[in-house]
């Protein structure tokens, strides 16, 4: 083989790596809030609108559910000026994920309403709920429950999803990675360090999801 | 934006552009098609292995979950880099497309088993013990038994998770395999306009993943009775 572990050399950088991980996370958490709202009135166009618009949800769904987040971000990035639209690498990536994820969580919230049955509004509406409290007493916890695993799963999709970033020079846990490699060259053993962080990083995640689910919407969610 | 297009199209589209573009999507291929059927074959086999009707050695199992739960939770990026170092420490040469398509197999792999598990669990177990009364082995009963009816949980993930798999391959360019979004880097540096370049491989990523969605369509077709499709 050759070749001789430096472990050493590598290691020292882990404090730097967990706070890539951080990045991770919080570029994972704003494109999904950003998906949320896009997904949500995606969703409700899908559901609620004319033809032609669910016509024109339907193809923007497909486009980015059908192509690599890597090329839309490249897309974003190199096509978009041309438009006279400038964007900074973390701006693009982060515009690629929201949108890329939002195609998704349209899906998952559509799924969602079309689950709360007419028979539960109907009960609703004999009690004599006003349409606000249709949606606070009975719309809102139907849709917490059947949507917070697929989201849940979802979000951790995004966690690593979002070592693409590195291409584009964010600095987050991949980018870090490749940073140090360029110092050390120490390449085997910090990428299995990266390796091992995500997994690290996602079990933890998904631990504190379940947890989460099981404490405010008393949902045993199977999250990745 | 039209105009641009349409202007610098006749430049774009020529006969040597085309060979390139078309070298990078069976390049493409090669990674999908290899890296995912393997993938589907480990994925069943890590399945199996984990399923306590057939394995009774419990370590075994316990081997297979740790390796589908390590090998699901590493980003496609890191999975390249860690494929293609590891081949550096083990002073192998071998080619970027060989590194592509062994990193989509261990991805491919991961992410199938637990469909394959999704579907094997979906099965009640008194259908196990139907089988085994009929005298049928561990490997009949799932051949015979359990996966015609576990086709329907396991075949709409699965195909998800191919069309998943072209979107992966594209990761592959980062370690200069030559396929479609390489190409397409490579052609806007020769002065083709992003809009050009990547545009028309976003509409190729987009047909392959198609082509891929029918072709799950038509295996569900087959492999599922019709009264439970979805």
């Amino acid at each position: 083989m050759g070749y001789t572990f430096q472990w050493g050399q590598a290691t020292g950088y882990i404090p730097y790596l967990a706070g890539g991980a951080l990045v991770a996370l919080q570029l994972a958490f704003f494109g999904f809030a950003i998906g949320m709202v896009i997904g949500a009135a995606c969703a409700a166009v899908k559901v609620y609108g004319p033809r032609a618009a669910r016509r024109a949800v339907d193809g923007y769904i497909s486009f980015f559910t059908n192509t690599p987040l890597l090329v839309q971000i490249f897309f974003l990035f190199y096509a978009l000026p041309d438009a006279g639209i400038f964007l900074d690498s973390y701006e693009a990536v982060l515009a690629g994920i929201s949108l890329n994820a939002s195609a998704y969580l349209a899906e998952i919230q559509r799924a969602g309403f079309i689950s709360v049955r007419r028979s539960e509004l109907d009960a609703a509406e004999t009690l004599g709920f006003s349409r606000l409290q249709t949606i606070r007493h009975v719309v809102l916890p139907h849709l917490l429950k059947t949507l917070y695993a697929p989201l849940a799963n979802h979000y951790i999709v995004m966690v690593l999803g979002t070592s693409i970033a590195a291409i584009f020079g964010v600095e987050e846990l991949t980018g870090r990675a490749l940073n140090i490699n360029s110092i050390t060259f120490r390449s085997f053993e910090i990428f299995t360090i990266a390796a091992a962080m995500y997994v690290v990083l996602t079990v933890a995640a998904s631990a504190s999801l379940y947890w989460f689910g099981l404490y405010a919407f008393r949902v045993r969610a199977k999250v990745f | 934006m039209l105009a641009t297009l349409s202007a610098e199209a006749p430049r774009f589209f020529t006969y040597w552009n085309l060979v390139f573009l078309a070298t990078a999507l069976g390049n493409t291929l090669v990674m999908v098609a290899v890296g995912c059927g393997l993938g589907v074959v480990a994925g069943l086999g890590l399945a199996v292995l984990r399923a306590k009707r057939i394995v009774r050695f419990a370590p075994l199992r316990w081997a297979a979950i740790l390796i589908v739960e390590v090998f699901r939770r590493i980003p496609v990026l890191v999975l390249l880099m860690f494929v293609f170092f590891t081949f550096q420490l083990l002073g192998l040469n071998v080619r970027a497309l060989f590194v592509g398509a062994l990193a989509i197999l261990l991805r491919s792999a991961s992410l199938f088993a637990e469909n394959f598990r999704a579907g094997l669990e979906s099965v009640h177990p008194n259908q196990w013990d139907a089988a085994e009364v009929m005298n049928l082995g561990p490997l009949a009963t799932l051949r015979r038994t359990v996966l015609p009816q576990a086709w329907p949980v396991i075949l709409p993930p699965l195909t998800i998770g191919l069309v998943g798999m072209v979107k992966a391959t594209s990761l592959a360019s980062q370690i200069s395999v030559l396929e479609l979004t390489f190409a397409a880097r490579q052609l806007n540096q020769r002065g083709f306009s992003a809009l050009i370049a990547f545009g028309t491989i976003l509409v190729l990523y987009f047909l392959l993943s198609f082509a891929i969605a029918r072709l799950g369509a038509f295996a569900e077709r087959r492999l599922v009775p019709k009264h439970r499709r979805a």
